[in-house]
């Protein structure tokens, strides 16, 4: 098995992980970046805008992806994750397994493998709002640019369309899955989150309806580089999707899912409110809520100026009932407007289930002494001197706490790697 | 805002709802899903996410007259499917307990059928009576030959004893369900109705059980509950056949086939109805165990003393038949123990509700709230605008 050896290891590609490595290098030390997707950016790259400022994501992370790009200190892996840790705080001895790409570095980016490549399955990066090829990118902002083969769909030499198609040389059938060793110093876990399955909550009808969607899938139905271009409209027909519901709490806040609050649901709910007003003058939408939670100034001013929009209504009392009228393929959704004092029953196009964020880290294989509380997240005193947990793997945090987080935790690293030296 | 309202929290209030069985209240957070949930409410002014925040500020006054707590058929959708494992379907069993104490008096019945300690007592007492009476009138040991209950005690002391209590049990029923009427009807401002057509229809509800088809999770309550309903009607029936045979035909017990069949039929289609029933209720409580909670001590009360009257019952005959004078005679004691206080406790125990929930269910029909129901399917929400974080609704 190789071995690599380095300062500081950081597991996970999304923003908190990106920001950890990028100031950590930028300080002088050597970091080593593993993420499990095959490509950068996590959960912030499947965003149409970022709340409140409402600007895209890419402005955050194409900086970032540069300065990782031009850094001689990171080295990153994709569809790469860690099999096992050993050893103490300055010291680490990490196994990491990363899965082939079946694309080399040859490529340009020409996107001949995907036009040729027969094989269709559903597009987990849309949340499965359409389909893509076995021979695929994301979208042409990603980082790598290097197309991937997913090798659980793609019939690989029994098929070699895309190897003929490809003019560069750059499709490799022989690559294999590798473990390699990785020595550091302190190990970072910025492994983020994962929405929650909104199939366990028999009452919200979501699987029932392709029009009823989650919030993270509607991120991808309003990005210009989603499944639709950026047209909100219904995945049952196709139709405009002018009279839209937002349900909040969608698994947040219920001990019966998940009992905390995710944090960012109800400012994702009023921004995508936005973006179904932004589309069609003629639009409605209601978010029904228990409380809205947009905590600080910015937030709260950013809630009064969504509020102020006459054709947003904020209805306080939660959705305990949605299904789809079988005859027009609206969707209807029951809440009692506590305010009014009586069971509503309201009739969209689109229902958008705010559901919240289930931490990832759980599903990693750490040592002992990483701590899980009974949410998910890491106990944050529990990681001793040497792993550190940030963003989402330690609490449900917005982008912008996120990178706060995540230089903090850069700065505990260096410290670790320090204190060794 | 000037519009602003003075509330008075009643504590006691508060805490003889978490006494009574609703320890959870304080967990309630207001996001209303039970009340969408909930198959049973009205669409306007639903419940129970409005008893939940009433009972946390301990607004007592709010519940005089409320039928909302009784219209509750505590299928436990809410409590189901509530974020908080606030079980609003305890909480508003609680406060029924509550307006139990309100309306049937005297309070320290309700007291007693209510508390734990006294739970010996509450048998003893009765027990005590009959065994006074027996003596009396009767033999209290185990006659010798055929097994003759007669003999034990005689037809007339028992009517003595037991119609006097049974009508106790209903009297005060009726005079609760008045005072109830009366609040339900000043709270919400109803002067009159149609009391008969709404009397009727009522019945018709009761008999068919039709709340009880809504029930989501919980639904095999309809069966049970439907069968130890008309189990009682047909054993009321068997008793009042009986009574007529004793009193005007002057026929003795026990009734020989032939001319006794009809009481046999009703008696024992009814014990048998009751047993099944009683059983199904008991074995629901477990199988919904997790998500429902196995219930308070009120409701095992109740439970507890029906089955110990079905299977009382029906062993006195067996035994009787197999003329096993050594059980017979003790069995048919804990019958009569049972049967009594089933009467006594009639409107004090969880059986009250059939006295306040057809008064409130009545009262649907009566006040012309039901009727406004069925028109007010909205597509369009109301007061979206208006609303907004921070504002408290705890008093509306």
């Amino acid at each position: 098995m190789s071995e690599q050896e380095t300062n500081i290891l950081v597991v996970g590609g999304g923003i908190s992980g990106l920001t950890t490595a990028v100031e950590a290098a930028e300080a002088g030390y050597n970091v080593v970046l593993i993420e499990k997707e095959p490509f950068l950016g996590g959960r912030v790259a499947r965003m149409n805008k970022y709340f409140p400022k409402l600007c895209p994501p890419a402005c955050g992370l194409e900086i970032n992806y540069r300065r990782i790009k031009f850094s001689d200190r990171i080295t990153f892996h994709t569809l790469a994750e860690v099999e096992k840790i050993t050893g103490q705080p300055g010291d680490y001895e990490v196994t990491v397994k990363a899965g082939a790409r079946y694309i080399n570095d040859k490529c340009t980016g020409c996107n001949a493998c995907t036009e040729v490549c027969p094989v269709e399955t559903p597009n987990d990066f849309n949340g499965g709002l359409d389909k893509r090829k076995a021979a695929y990118i994301y979208h042409q902002q990603v980082f790598p640019f290097q197309y991937v083969i997913d090798g659980s769909v793609c019939k690989k030499e029994a098929c070699a369309k895309c190897k003929e198609a490809c003019k560069y040389d750059a499709i490799d059938f022989t690559m294999k899955p590798e473990s390699f060793v990785v020595k550091t110093g302190a190990i970072v876990l910025a492994t983020g989150w994962k929405p929650y399955d909104a199939s366990k909550m028999d009452n919200l009808g979501f699987g029932t309806s392709k029009n009823i969607i989650s919030n993270v899938m509607m991120e991808r139905l309003a990005s210009q580089n989603g499944p639709t271009g950026g047209r909100i409209v219904r995945p049952s027909d196709g139709k405009e999707a002018k009279r839209v519901a937002f349900v909040q709490c969608a698994g947040s806040r219920d001990e019966n899912h998940l009992a905390f609050c995710s944090a960012v649901c109800c400012l994702a709910s009023l921004k995508q409110a936005t973006y179904v007003r932004e589309q069609y003058p003629d639009s409605k939408a209601y978010m029904f809520y228990i409380d809205i939670r947009t905590p600080g100034t910015s937030y709260e001013r950013f809630l009064n100026k969504v509020r102020e929009d006459e054709n947003i209504s904020l209805i306080k009392g939660k959705v305990a009932k949605v299904y789809e009228d079988p005859a027009t393929g609206d969707v209807i959704v029951e809440a009692e407007d506590i305010l009014a004092g009586k069971k509503i029953k309201v009739s969209v196009d689109l229902c958008v289930l705010a559901t919240g964020m289930q931490p990832t880290v759980s599903e990693m294989k750490l040592p002992p002494e990483v701590k899980i509380n009974e949410n998910g997240f890491v106990v944050a005193d529990s990681t001793r001197k040497g792993i550190y947990a940030v963003g989402c793997a330690k609490d449900p945090v917005d982008v912008s706490k996120s990178v706060q987080g995540a230089t903090g935790a850069a700065l505990k690293a260096i410290q670790t790697v320090g204190r060794k030296a | 805002m000037v519009d602003a309202t003075l509330v008075k929290p009643d504590l006691d209030f508060v805490k003889g709802v978490i006494a009574a069985g609703g320890e959870s209240l304080k967990k309630c957070y207001q996001c209303a899903t039970c009340t969408v949930v909930c198959n049973v409410t009205p669409e306007e002014n639903p419940f129970p996410r409005k008893e939940m925040v009433w009972a946390q500020w301990g607004l007592k006054e709010k519940f005089q007259g409320n039928p909302d707590v009784w219209l509750c058929h505590q299928c436990n959708d809410c409590t189901a499917y509530c974020p908080r494992g606030a079980k609003p379907g305890e909480v508003l069993g609680a406060i029924r307990k509550q307006s139990i104490r309100e309306y049937s008096a005297p309070d320290f019945l309700v007291d007693l059928v209510n508390d734990k300690k006294f739970m010996a007592l509450l048998f003893i007492a009765p027990a005590i009576l009959l065994a006074v009476v027996i003596a009396a009138f009767g033999n209290f040991g185990i006659p010798g030959g055929e097994v003759v209950f007669t003999k034990f005690l005689p037809v007339l002391p028992i009517q003595l004893i037991f119609t006097p209590a049974l009508i106790f049990g209903i009297a005060v029923g009726v005079l609760g369900v008045k005072k109830f009427w009366v609040d339900m009807k000043r709270a919400n401002g109803v002067r009159t109705g149609d009391l008969k057509g709404s009397v009727i229809e009522t019945a018709k509800e009761v008999l068919a059980h039709k709340k009880f088809k809504s029930c989501g999770i919980n639904a095999d309550r309809y069966a049970s509950h439907l069968l130890v309903f008309y189990s009682f009607v047909a054993l009321g029936i068997a008793t009042l056949i009986g009574a007529l045979y004793i009193d005007i035909l002057h026929i003795e017990s026990p009734f020989s086939f032939g001319r006794g069949t009809l009481v046999k039929l009703f008696g024992n289609a009814g014990a048998i109805a009751l047993l099944v029933g009683v059983t199904m209720m008991i074995t629901n409580r477990f199988k919904h165990q997790e998500k429902l909670g196995l219930g308070s001590y009120f409701d095992w009360l109740l439970l507890c003393i029906i089955a110990t009257v079905a299977l009382s019952g029906f062993l006195a005959q067996l035994t009787r038949i197999a003329g096993a004078a050594a059980i017979a005679y003790p069995i048919y004691f804990i019958h009569l123990v049972f049967v009594l206080s089933l009467f006594i406790y009639l409107p004090f125990s969880k059986l009250a509700h059939m006295f306040y929930r057809g008064a409130a269910m009545c009262f649907m029909k009566y006040s012309g709230r039901e009727a406004q129901q069925a028109a007010a399917v909205s597509t369009t929400p109301g007061t979206g605008q208006s609303s907004g974080p921070g504002k408290e609704t705890g008093s509306e």
